[in-house]
């Protein structure tokens, strides 16, 4: 059962853990991320930073089972490095209400929509499309934080051009 | 809820509550107190009076002090005695997120300062000792 996903250049950091993992009060947490997946050091410290009550999987996008996590009953936090990865879960079965934009990080091309959040075009549309599949998508560093969401973001897009 | 008053030499208390709320969110009923170089004595023991009575809701109010023996934790100390108060000296950023979300549970103010004082030693670690005991037995 998805709880939250969410899309953060950072993975599992501080936020997540101070203030993400107690607000979803999840039990476990799932990192689809090919980079983090292929290097047991940044495995092990991920995995260190997480309570041990609750269960860690750090995987390689393609190597997640997302049908699965969506049906079976334990609550999950799935964390993904980028947006780009959030059309590809979806397509392979990951049943999502939700996204949250967490830090997704400036580069070429990209627009801030909110503290932490730069977007490309392109990624933009694909948000648009998830929408359009009835997912909510929203900007949201923390949860004591106001959500921005996507009517807000696309606003903000146009006038950061 | 609780109050809490972070007191510290320099900059350091603002700077504990602004990073904290980078990673939680804004914290409520959270104050701060700094003792400049140079300033009298005094300045400082009418700041702390003030920042304990404008976060103190009636349920009391913890400080955490950066060091324990400098003054800004022995002026908090003066003031225990009088008021519904507990002093944590060696404040650090794990404690205050802590001690933030510990306010929402049922407790004495005694005890939640005794959780946090263990709570904040518990998170002053050697992480890559403990990374090269966890990489001998992956969790993942």
């Amino acid at each position: 059962m998805i709880t939250l996903v969410r899309v953060d250049n950072r993975l599992i950091h501080g936020q997540v853990v101070e203030a993400w993992l107690p607000h979803l009060k999840v039990s476990r947490v799932v990192v689809a991320d090919d980079e983090a997946a292929s290097s047991p050091l940044i495995r092990a410290a991920m995995a260190l930073a997480v309570q041990s009550a609750i269960e860690v999987q750090i995987l390689p996008l393609a190597q997640v089972d997302f049908a699965a996590l969506s049906k079976d009953g334990v609550r999950t936090l799935v964390l993904l490095r980028d947006v780009a990865s959030v059309p590809f879960a979806f397509q392979h079965g990951l049943a999502m209400d939700q996204l949250n934009l967490g830090n997704v990080h400036f580069g070429t091309g990209r627009r801030q929509v909110s503290p932490s959040v730069f977007l490309a075009e392109g990624e933009l549309q694909a948000l648009q499309q998830l929408s359009a599949q009835g997912v909510r998508v929203e900007a949201r560093a923390v949860p004591a934080e106001k959500s921005v969401d996507l009517p807000d973001l696309t606003e903000r897009w146009s006038k950061a051009g | 809820m609780v109050g809490l008053v972070i007191a510290s030499h320099g900059r350091l208390a603002d700077e504990l509550v602004s990073t904290a709320e980078q990673i939680v969110g804004k914290l409520p009923a959270v104050a701060t107190c700094n003792i400049e170089p140079g300033a009298p004595v005094e300045d400082l023991r009418a700041k702390m009076k003030l920042a304990v009575k404008a976060v103190d809701e009636g349920d009391g109010v913890i400080i955490m002090a950066d060091l324990f023996g400098g003054t800004p934790c022995k002026e908090s100390l003066m003031m225990c005695q009088r008021m519904n108060l507990e002093v944590l000296a060696g404040v650090n950023l794990p404690m205050l997120l802590k001690a933030n979300s510990l306010r929402s549970e049922q407790m004495a103010l005694s005890d939640m300062a005794n959780q946090l004082a263990s709570y904040g030693q518990r998170n002053i670690t050697c992480a890559s000792a403990l990374l090269r005991e966890a990489q001998q037995q992956p969790r993942t």
